[in-house]
């Protein structure tokens, strides 16, 4: 249904991408970040790969079958993170909680494989659904989806969906959060990607209301983003 | 397997919530209206069972699901206790919408999303509020033993509920008494470390450490209101009925005297002490005021009534109060009277236009007497209006008494519902709470109301700098919760916004 939805949308390239604005991984951007990239970045090709030899079918009742997009976004999970942190101003331990949202997803429903049909959904709508429980201070729908790329009325009802295949789930608390967090790092070193051994700049103690941003979605400066403009 | 992940952080249960829609229930009579949306009574077809539906109303797309709905959900789902309203389940309902070729859209949230809730027959201020009731000692016991029960067990979860007040006590026919309406709660943890809004919790149950802007805070802020409902239950009606935080302070200390370092330590760091210092001390006079009071009693409201949050008694300490273990003992639930079945709904109507009339009379000669005192065991001379259900102190009858339930269950005007649940309009004048109306209604009355609900901010008698950041006004739905501008500004919708018109101020002065 959602594919039908998407349908509907024009198509059009948008001029601007953020990426010729700025360089995408600047210095500011939390190791976190980076951290879910890489780790996302080879799920989604290994699950694609997946999908293709077994001709994957989800069935079943409930499955992320809303979040798929008709194609794969051209823009990259790191681009796309990286844009959701920066304009949205939300706290880096979002993401961290965004992905035990996803997690969580994906163990209650054994049958759906993340993809990069949907992975842009996924993470635009459990980074703000993270935001809205985290963040004392946070953009509205409105503004996540100009961010996101997808319409208002689909992030909303995208929330929604992940509400209840979440069973309105989402409390992470510091002992989960932190585990995930090892778990990330853990990931992180097993597949050499990262020569630094610092820790993971965040914390359980991150979980506290970040910036003083209004909270109206004044971005003009806002380059767009359309999650069904696609390359090809 | 989907993803590599830590498959043992994962506690996966049966995903049944939103699997079925509001058709498995038929609605039988809408009991609540409010800017939130409608409460309903409704029977589930399968099983019969009578439950309260409560709409969540999405009809404000830049903020898509309400936070204050998300944050009820999830803190009602991790509290299971006796006298803690229970979450059966939410529904969806099938839109109306159709696409273009005029098929209905599959997209089953466009219709709304109810929580289903265990149906109660009354509120504490309904019941209170009924005329020529008069709560017995051990009725008084019961109904605060299962308060403080109830909220001990939110203490003890690490929820805070941050709106106690007699509406948001639901109490059924067994004399069960349950905390509801937990739209403004929040988890708290025990270091105190995290910054919270100081704009919760009904003005006239607001604690002293939140009208003067503290925001770090804990359970005590709860325990205050319970102190405020405490009193209110002893002495026949409320106690610090302020029509704005000024004033809502200076009955605070003029009752419990005025806080300085000695009595509070800190206090002087509280950000708008200074704009709400008394200019003279005032000494505290409780004791005086409530000299009437059954002793025990008196040491109780002394304790959770201190100005003081850290030295304010918890609800596990006053569970263990002589209060509660001196004759007469507190009742059991089961022994009280039965009110008015609810569910009778079908002659409500008759018998409301009937009270109506005998209430209006009523009203205008009685107005000084809003509520009756309850029984005291000095044997205190209150003259009583009629002969009203009074069980004696250890009484096990189970008599049905006549009269609305619901502090609101007055004439509403046109739509004229049989309604025991607040509708969003203001009560009438002459109204004996013309300030609880809008808050009314345990199932939540108004946790989500487009504009949040704020705490009377109306007025801007806030001292000093208001909430930080100027930011756009219209961002009002994100909830209450968030200290941002604009939020508590202009906009009175919030679950306050009648409190200016309290007329009962006058009528009430602590010097007589």
């Amino acid at each position: 249904m959602i594919t039908d939805g998407a349908n509907s949308i024009p198509h059009h390239r948008r001029q601007t991408e953020p990426s010729q604005i700025e360089p995408i991984i600047t210095s500011t951007t939390p190791r976190v970040l980076t951290i879910l990239s890489s780790v996302l970045e080879k799920l989604v090709a290994r699950n694609d790969q997946l999908q293709q030899c077994h001709h994957h079918h989800r069935s079943g009742k409930k499955s992320l079958k809303a979040f798929d997009g008709i194609r794969a976004p051209s823009i990259s999970i790191p681009k796309y993170l990286e844009r959701i942190y920066k304009y949205t101003n939300c706290s880096p331990s979002c993401f961290v909680v965004g992905y035990v949202y996803i997690d969580r997803l994906v163990h209650k429903n054994p049958d759906s494989l993340v993809i990069s049909l949907n992975i842009h959904r996924l993470l635009v709508t459990s980074v703000m659904l993270a935001s809205k429980m985290l963040d004392d201070v946070h953009y509205n729908n409105a503004f996540f989806a100009r961010v996101g790329g997808v319409s208002n009325a689909e992030l909303n009802k995208l929330e929604l969906e992940l509400l209840f295949l979440l069973d309105f789930g989402v409390v992470v608390s510091s002992k989960v959060f932190e585990s995930y967090c090892q778990h990330l790092e853990r990931e992180m070193f097993r597949n050499g990607g990262s020569t630094t051994t610092y820790p993971v700049s965040i914390s359980p103690s991150a979980i506290t209301p970040h910036g003083n941003n209004t909270c109206d979605d004044d971005s003009a400066d806002l380059p767009s983003e359309d999650l069904h403009a696609s390359d090809s | 397997m989907a993803m590599a992940a830590p498959n043992q952080l994962n506690i996966s249960e049966p995903p049944t919530w939103g699997s079925r829609t509001v058709d498995c229930f038929e609605k039988l009579e809408q009991i609540g209206e409010g800017t939130y949306g409608q409460v309903y009574m409704a029977r589930e077809i399968r099983t019969g069972e009578i439950v309260a539906l409560k709409k969540i109303r999405m009809d404000n797309e830049r903020e898509g699901f309400p936070i204050t709905a998300i944050r009820e959900i999830k803190i009602l789902k991790k509290l299971h206790h006796e006298n803690v309203i229970q979450l059966k389940e939410i529904v969806t309902s099938p839109g109306p919408e159709k696409d273009e070729q005029g098929r209905p859209d599959g997209n089953k949230y466009k219709g709304g999303i109810y929580m289903v809730f265990e149906y109660m027959d009354h509120d504490l201020t309904g019941l209170a509020d009924r005329p020529g009731m008069r709560f017995s000692v051990p009725q008084i016991k019961c109904y605060m033993r299962q308060l403080l029960t109830g909220l001990h067990y939110c203490h003890v979860n690490q929820v805070l509920h941050r709106d106690i007040k007699g509406s948001n006590l639901l109490i059924d026919n067994e004399g069960n008494l349950k905390l509801a309406d937990f739209g403004l709660a929040r988890s708290f943890s025990n270091d105190h470390n995290a910054n919270l809004t100081n704009r919760v919790i009904t003005l006239w149950y607001r604690p002293p450490e939140l009208l003067l802007g503290a925001t770090k805070y804990g359970p005590a802020v709860d325990m205050w209101s319970v102190g405020c409902i405490f009193a209110e239950l002893l002495h026949g009606k409320p106690i610090f009925p302020g029509k704005d935080e000024p004033e809502q302070l200076n009955k605070i200390f003029e009752l419990c005297g005025s806080p300085d370092e000695n009595n509070w330590p800190g206090v002087s760091k509280i950000p708008w002490y200074n704009n709400f210092k008394p200019t003279r001390p005032l000494r505290r006079r409780l004791r005086e005021v409530f000299r009437h009071f059954d002793h025990h009693a008196l040491e109780l409201l002394e304790r959770m009534l201190t100005l003081d949050p850290s030295q304010r008694i918890s609800a596990k300490d006053a569970l263990d109060a002589e209060y509660f273990w001196t004759d007469p003992l507190p009742c059991d639930p089961k022994s009280l009277p039965k009110y008015e079945s609810s569910h009778e709904f079908q002659t409500k109507k008759k018998r409301q236009q009937q009270r109506q009339h005998e209430e209006t009379a009523k009203r205008q000669k009685l107005q000084q007497h809003a509520r009756l005192p309850p029984h005291q065991q000095s044997g205190q001379g209150h003259p009583q209006m009629r002969p009203g259900p009074n069980p004696p102190a250890h009484g096990s009858q189970n008599q049905v008494v006549g009269g609305p339930s619901h502090h609101y269950g007055k004439p509403r005007g046109p739509s004229g519902g049989p309604g025991r649940y607040p509708q969003g309009g203001n009560p009438s004048a002459g109204y004996n709470h013309p300030n609880r109306g809008q808050g009314g209604g345990g199932y939540g009355s108004g946790p989500y109301p487009p504009q949040g609900r704020g705490a009377p901010y109306g007025s801007s008698n806030m001292p000093g700098p208001g909430p930080r950041g100027g930011g756009g006004g219209n961002y009002g739905a994100g909830g209450p919760n968030f200290p941002h501008g604009g939020q508590y500004g202009a906009s009175g919708a919030g679950r306050g916004s009648n409190m200016m018109s309290g007329n009962r101020n006058q009528q009430y002065n602590w010097q007589q």
